[in-house]
């Protein structure tokens, strides 16, 4: 269902599941942090007002002294535009915005567990694609 | 602004991606309309039932002069904020009993040959759906996937 609104594009990021490991006794929590992450979003349902999307990110550490895996879902509320601006990446070298935005969310569950398991902990940083 | 009672009643148009999806905001639509309904019913109901016996006099104020182009009550505002209720709930049953039926028959809107691609615009005039556009000139849009390899910026 979709009205005319004047508001943003609304998200709800969830954790659905975690899963943090120590790879090398040799990692090292000051080690510089230099990570690369393997992303998936797929569509779980959609109507006019609103998308949901899982999403499963997997961050190795490089080298591979600690690896994160977290998915959930991601829910976006709004106009049929602002969730297709939501989703599309700018060009071939960025993320699409949703993307960058279920980082930001899931930021602070990841510093906390690679505290703990004293591992480099990711940036908070926008994202690039590896070449 | 604070609103007191009654439920917004939405004209225009909407779209669907799914049948199922109209039919589940009609219900939604009913649920609503009838939790307003039983609300302002109770309010009245329990009026008459503490002024015992003294009929339709306790709701209707006398208080009501011509101002302009309006009705204003300036002298009886109990009654004239009951005899408000009592008029929404007079004007909600016809537009709880449409949207029943809409929602009864819609099995036969469902039996349908609806092409799969197709998408729904439902025309609604005053809360209650009157219309409904079977599109097949604007689909679905395909299911969204993304799969890349990123780094973080140091």
């Amino acid at each position: 269902m979709a009205d005319e609104r004047e508001d943003v594009l609304e998200v709800t990021v969830l954790i659905e599941d975690v899963d943090a490991a120590r790879l090398s006794e040799k990692a090292n929590e000051n080690a510089a942090s230099n990570y690369s992450l393997n992303v998936s979003l797929a569509e779980r349902d959609r109507s006019t007002e609103h998308l949901v999307l899982s999403y499963s990110m997997e961050l190795t550490s490089q080298p591979p002294t600690a690896r994160f895996k977290i998915s959930g879902s991601a829910t976006l509320k709004g106009t049929r535009d602002e969730i297709k601006e939501g989703i599309s990446a700018p060009d071939s070298n960025r993320p699409p915005p949703i993307l960058v935005v279920i980082y930001e969310r899931i930021y602070g569950t990841m510093y906390l567990l690679a505290g703990a398991l004293k591992v480099p902990r990711p940036m908070p940083n926008l994202l690039k694609k590896s070449s | 602004m604070i609103q007191e009672t009654g439920t917004d009643l939405y004209s225009g148009i909407l779209r669907f991606y799914a049948l199922n999806d109209v039919r589940k905001y009609m219900k939604e639509l009913l649920e609503r309309y009838q939790r307003e309904y039983d609300r302002s019913s109770n309010v009245i109901g329990s009026l008459l039932r503490a002024e015992g016996g003294k009929g339709m006099e306790v709701i209707m104020s006398k208080g009501w002069a011509k101002v302009g182009a309006m009705f204003v009550d300036v002298t009886d505002p109990e009654k004239g904020g009951m005899e408000l209720t009592f008029q929404l709930v007079t004007e909600m049953r016809p537009r709880i009993a449409k949207t029943e039926e809409v929602l009864k028959t819609f099995e036969s809107v469902e039996s349908l040959p609806i092409p799969t691609e197709a998408t729904f615009l439902l025309y609604l005039h005053g809360g209650i759906p009157e219309r409904l556009v079977i599109d097949t000139t604007e689909p679905k849009p395909e299911a969204y996937v993304h799969k890349g390899e990123y780094a973080t910026i140091q």
